[in-house]
């Protein structure tokens, strides 16, 4: 059974707080807290700054959305690191018994702590259920599509060891690097024509494997002019290395104007099955 | 067992015949028969398969390749040559044929073959004793980690030649997956397999384990699944991750052969390898140690075996489905026939997730096991540690989709596996709360064993904290398949895993070897690694923030600094992990002998002489207290005397180096 | 310090071990030697006047005695795998390019063909014109059921290279085609023009399912030497 030797009694005679803090165990949890409370703050400021400084630039509303939860997820850690960091740095530094040949001598028979431990259970049960109601918001935003514009298709092939895009609402011209116009949602509808893809645009924050004879589908709103990457994120043979191709988000009469260069035609609509790029038999 | 013999000596067993000198043909079996059978049975395999397959040719076919998978079915029949004829030649045959024979084993047989009375040979030899089969998986782990290192040093190589292919592109391709399978097989065994085999029967108080031969078939099934998998280089690599997804694991050369043979073998490795340790820890723990009284590796190695046991089958069954698509021309993953690659990544993930807690949890469990020992005060929270391990054992069923959140397979399921992975870090709070309450007011003992838990504290927070991140989807929508996730589970696999076993093999080194792992030159190597961990990973994290995809050898000059970086820190491991090598050589052989009790501890393994005898204990003993009783006044006590008087003489801990 | 000595030999044996495996790693992974494309004077071109080089290629669709195959080393991998049956293009796969010239490519193709996956790989791209001739008669698309090979130099975006994308098809000979001496057909000769900008390395390989296994992208398809190479600009 526990020996709750730990614990202080409790009794109606209990000293106010501002005496307890004064006994050696008070101390120690000061000290203790000193130490979590300014590691908190470090680490706080290390886990935000460290991601910003190291993302791509963001390029859609998706990224904006995988940036956010990364930072609430850098905020609510920080405290956790530190807490057990601080306790476990503490006890190394100010209990250390040497490393003489010998054992030191017994310790506090401490062997449980109901209350804390039912405090530790709760308090991490609550932190994963923010971060999961959150990530969860977070997962329906980023697959819902929004309603106030209409979406443009594009087909994505992927194969060894190349990308390339089929706008079938644009007269179905096919291209090897992908242009998008500015703020219009697009569905990417993705499939491979030989083993399995990834296709990531990691300005954007989507990524969405290629697999062979199905489609997939992913779906953002580029709200940003310039240059992106497509990567390919599972390994894919030879060349994986350099599947890859680049990107443009531009304005959309320069869209349109892109489209009529290409051959195509905005808007017409050429039914270009994404599944009828199949491997052979 | 020998300890019921006493009690029922009237009882008529008939006991089968001496008919040879005790062992007879196992007297001249060992490593060496079992290479030169192992190498003639493949090549008679590989002449008769070829002879059959060109004759179903039909007419004018010179040899297999009429075949349209002729060579494939070549290779695997010469691989399955390779592992039957290893297996007889080792003599693991020659129980079951003398029973079948009717010249059951006898008791000298038995003897024999659990290596009494025997030098050094008994370690090349289908050895049963547990204490020959620990120290065996402990070299071949050793021997894993030297090729997977080796491999990890040309990976970071490649990667930090950022202006060149210093390797060609298959050959790269075929590294890591090599590297990353060699690993994850000598991780999932670096604990179950010399603790769990040499420790885990004397601290359970049993004199060997439940079914020695079958230990002894574990550890030799593993030795003859490696070769196989070591030769894929020379047979046109894997050209795959370890992962070997398909279908470009269809169009892999041959050496994927080598994969699936090594992983089907070691899957009936580890499956029995479980089933005996389940069986020992649940049965044959001693008089009065009750499940409150076990010591918590025991609880880890037990939660580990359920998972291996469950899990590895799944693996093993997808890989054969696989070989069948490369031998026998099936579809089960060619989606150009109607296969399914989402079936494969099921398969695959549903051992792969758990896997990863195969590993994590012996670590675990281990430092739980010792940190008692070197702060001298009682486990914090026992209970609270058993339900960690076990609700992680639990949750590690349901997870296994977050690895396939990006391919498409089924959207709506990433909600409810999303709530699964996160849930799991419930479990693992507690096993950081036991952590932290037993470092509470102890005073630490700062040897190399209690150190190496301060470094798997700070290297299991990061991994944890970045798994958090990873489980969330919309994050692991930007970060699935980059660089983050490579940095992410070497923290929890090396960070945790490694470095964690590295301790828990400096605290069980003196009992199994008998003299103490060298303190100085351990700590050099140990923390020389640590080092260069910190900056390989750390740097990798900022390569996969940045946007780099993993299994690339050429990237964007973007990820150049990151990857300098991180290769400087891949040679610094190189070297720490070199000297501690050279440590645990040195020590093994000319180190400070160690006394019966090597740290004062208190569990039953102490409580024997060392080196151990040859049936661990002279009496069973008999548990009358908990096993990390600091600190009260009751010590350990037990049945007999005779291992009492031992005993005390190990109370003062000899010097160290 | 005895200790110190040994464990410093240790470290150095290991260090030795690695470097001695990546040498012969390195060594054994080789590709064929370099082909440097000739500098053929300058040329106008809708740029201004730059530097000219010309390159000649041939597609085989196997090795034969009048035609060694691929020069790279005799690895394992080339042993077992029956390379000989494998198609591969000749003389080298390495190419090297003078920078910011128009380069003309020759191929000789040899070998018969069926039907490419993706159609898109059936029409010259990232060529002067987006055209290319065809036994001199100049050509824009070739037909998707009778394509043999293809020549496509990847893109590979770095902010420190130029991106560069050029895909040819190679129409296929037929089926019966009559053999020459030298146990091939006549060959198709395909030309083409393309643009380099800065240096940079890239890589090419062929789009036609030309090799074994899944889909025909193993074999020769994924062994740099044969289908697939290094395009260096310098």
């Amino acid at each position: 059974m526990s020996y709750d030797i730990d614990e202080l009694p409790e009794s109606p005679s209990r000293p106010p707080l501002s005496e307890r803090l004064k006994t050696p165990e008070g101390q120690r949890i000061v000290k203790v807290a000193t130490v979590v409370s300014v590691l908190t703050v470090l680490l706080l400021i290390f886990c935000v700054w460290w991601p910003l400084i190291s993302l791509p630039p963001t390029m859609s509303d998706t990224q904006a959305e995988v940036k956010s939860t990364l930072l609430i997820f850098s905020i609510a850690s920080a405290p956790v690191m530190a807490l057990v960091w601080g306790i476990a740095y503490y006890s190394l530094r100010h209990w250390n018994a040497g490393s003489g040949d010998t054992p030191p001598e017994d310790g506090p028979p401490i062997r449980d702590n109901n209350r804390l431990s039912l405090a530790w259970v709760v308090g991490s049960a609550l932190l994963t259920a923010f971060l999961l109601v959150w990530g969860l918001a977070a997962l329906t935003s980023t697959t819902t599509l929004p309603t106030d514009a209409k979406p443009l298709t594009i087909n994505v092939i992927g194969q060894q060891w190349l990308w390339n895009f089929q706008y079938p609402e644009d007269g179905g011209i096919t291209s090897n690097d992908l242009v998008l116009p500015k703020d219009r949602p697009v569905i990417f509808n993705v499939t491979s024509t030989d083993v399995i893809h990834s296709f990531w645009i990691p300005e954007m924050g989507i990524k969405i494997d290629a697999n062979p004879r199905v489609t997939t589908t992913t779906l953002t709103t580029p709200d940003t002019l310039g240059v992106f990457n497509v990567r390919c994120a599972e390994l894919c043979g030879l060349n994986h290395s350099y599947m890859e191709t680049s990107g443009r988000v531009v304005a959309p009469t320069d869209f349109d104007q892109w489209v009529k260069d290409q051959g195509g035609s905005p808007g017409m609509l050429v039914p270009l099955d994404v599944n009828k790029i199949e491997p052979k038999e | 067992m020998s300890t019921a013999v006493a009690i029922h000596e009237e009882a008529h067993v008939p006991q089968p015949k001496q008919i040879s000198k005790p062992g007879g043909l196992l007297r001249r079996t060992n490593f060496l028969t079992a290479l030169i059978s192992g190498v003639v049975t493949a090549a008679v395999f590989w002449f008769v398969t070829d002879k059959i397959t060109s004759a179903v040719a039909g007419a004018g076919a010179t040899n297999s390749m009429a075949l349209p998978s002729g060579l494939n079915i070549n290779i695997t029949m010469m691989y399955i040559g390779w592992v039957i004829g290893f297996m007889a030649g080792i003599g693991a045959f020659a129980g079951p044929i003398r029973w079948f024979l009717g010249h059951d084993l006898t008791h000298a047989d038995a003897e024999y073959m659990a290596g009494k009375d025997m030098g050094r040979e008994k370690f090349w030899k289908f050895t049963t004793d547990h204490k020959v089969v620990g120290i065996q998986y402990l070299v071949v782990t050793l021997v894993l980690f030297g090729f997977g290192g080796l491999l990890a040093m040309l990976i970071r190589t490649e990667l930090g030649a950022t202006w060149t292919e210093v390797f060609n592109p298959n050959f790269y391709n075929s590294i890591i997956g090599t590297h990353g399978i060699v690993m994850i097989i000598a991780m999932i065994i670096v604990i179950s397999g010399p603790i769990g085999n040499f420790i885990v029967p004397i601290m359970c108080g049993a004199r060997d384990m439940a079914f020695p031969r079958l230990n002894a078939l574990s550890i030799w099934l593993l030795i003859a699944a490696i070769p196989p998998l070591v030769s894929n280089l020379l047979m046109g690599g894997i050209r795959d991750g370890w992962t070997v997804y398909q279908p470009l694991a269809d169009q892999a050369p041959i050496g994927m052969i080598g994969y699936q043979i090594c992983i089907i073998t070691f899957a009936f490795s580890t499956g029995i390898a479980s089933v005996n340790l389940i069986t020992t820890i649940v049965r044959m723990r001693a008089a009065g140690m009750t499940w409150s009284r076990t010591p918590i590796l025991v609880y880890g190695i037990l939660g580990s075996s359920i998972m291996g046991l469950v899990w590895f089958p799944m693996y093993q069954y997808s890989q054969i489905l696989a070989l069948s698509d490369r031998t026998l021309l099936t579809s089960f993953f060619v989606p150009s026939s109607g296969g399914s690659v989402w079936l494969y990544e099921n398969l695959f993930w549903l051992l792969g997730h758990p896997e990863v807690y195969v590993i994590v949890i012996p670590a675990t469990a281990g430092l739980l096991e010792y940190l008692p020992v070197f702060v001298r005060k009682p486990l914090f929270s026992y209970k609270l540690a058993v339900s960690g391990i076990f609700g992680v054992v639990g949750l590690s069923a349901v997870v296994w989709v977050h690895h396939m959140y990006m391919t498409g397979w089924a959207p709506q399921s990433n909600y409810p596996f999303m709530m699964s992975t996160e849930m799991i870090s419930i479990p693992f709070s507690f096993l950081v709360l036991v952590i932290l309450g037993t470092m509470w007011r102890g005073k630490p003992w700062k040897r190399l064993p209690m150190m190496a838990v301060y470094a798997v504290v700070w290297n299991k927070v990061i991994g944890g904290i970045t798994g958090v991140y990873l489980s969330d989807t919309p994050v692991d929508q930007y970060m699935h398949g980059s660089m983050f996730v490579v940095a992410h589970f070497h923290y929890m696999l090396m960070g945790a895993g490694l470095f964690g076993a590295m301790g828990v093999i400096s605290y069980f080194f003196p009992k199994m070897i008998g003299r103490y792992l060298d303190e100085l030159w351990g700590s050099i190597g140990f923390w020389t690694a640590f080092a260069g961990f910190q900056i390989t990973f750390m740097s990798m994290f900022v390569a996969g923030l940045q946007g780099m995809p993993r299994r690339v050898l050429q990237f964007d000059s973007l990820f150049n600094i990151s990857n300098w970086i991180s290769t400087i820190g891949a040679y610094i491991i190189g070297i720490g992990m070199l000297i501690f090598l050279y440590a645990i050589i040195d020590s093994w052989r000319n180190g400070i002998p160690a006394p019966d009790n090597p740290w004062g501890g208190k569990t039953l393994e102490n409580f024997t002489s060392t080196p151990v005898p040859h049936e661990n204990f002279p009496v069973l003993p008999v548990v009358t207290s908990g096993p990390y009783d600091f600190g009260t006044p009751d010590p350990y006590e037990l049945a007999d005397d005779a291992i009492m008087q031992k005993t005390e003489g190990a109370e003062k801990v000899s010097a160290r180096s | 310090m005895k200790r110190a000595l040994f464990a410093f030999l240790t470290v150095l044996i290991g260090i030795a071990v690695v470097a001695g495996t990546a040498l012969f790693v390195a060594k054994n992974g080789a590709e064929p030697p370099t082909l440097t494309a000739t500098a053929a004077g300058t040329s106008q071109t809708s740029n201004g006047e730059v530097k000219h080089a010309t390159l000649e290629l041939s597609v085989f669709p196997n090795a034969s005695a009048t035609q060694a195959g691929p020069n790279i080393p005799a690895s394992t991998t080339t042993l077992v795998a029956n390379s000989q049956q494998w198609p591969f293009y000749s003389p080298s796969t390495s190419i090297q390019l003078p920078a910011n010239a128009l380069v003309t490519v020759t191929i000789h193709q040899y070998d018969t063909g069926g039907q490419i996956y993706n159609n898109w790989f059936a029409k010259p791209a990232g060529t002067v014109g987006n055209t290319m001739t065809v036994d001199g008669k100049d050509v824009t698309s070739v037909a998707p059921s009778n394509v043999a090979h293809t020549f496509t130099i990847h893109q590979y975006p770095d902010s420190n290279q130029p991106y560069m994308y050029v895909s040819v098809p190679l129409p296929a000979q037929a089926d019966n085609a009559a053999n020459q001496a030298n146990g091939y057909p006549t060959p198709i000769d395909v030309t083409f023009s393309f643009m380099t900008g800065a240096p940079g390395n890239y890589v090419w390989n062929c789009e036609f399912p030309c090799g074994n296994g899944y889909v025909e992208f193993g074999g020769p398809m994924s062994q740099r030497g044969f289908m697939s190479g290094t395009v260096t600009v310098a």
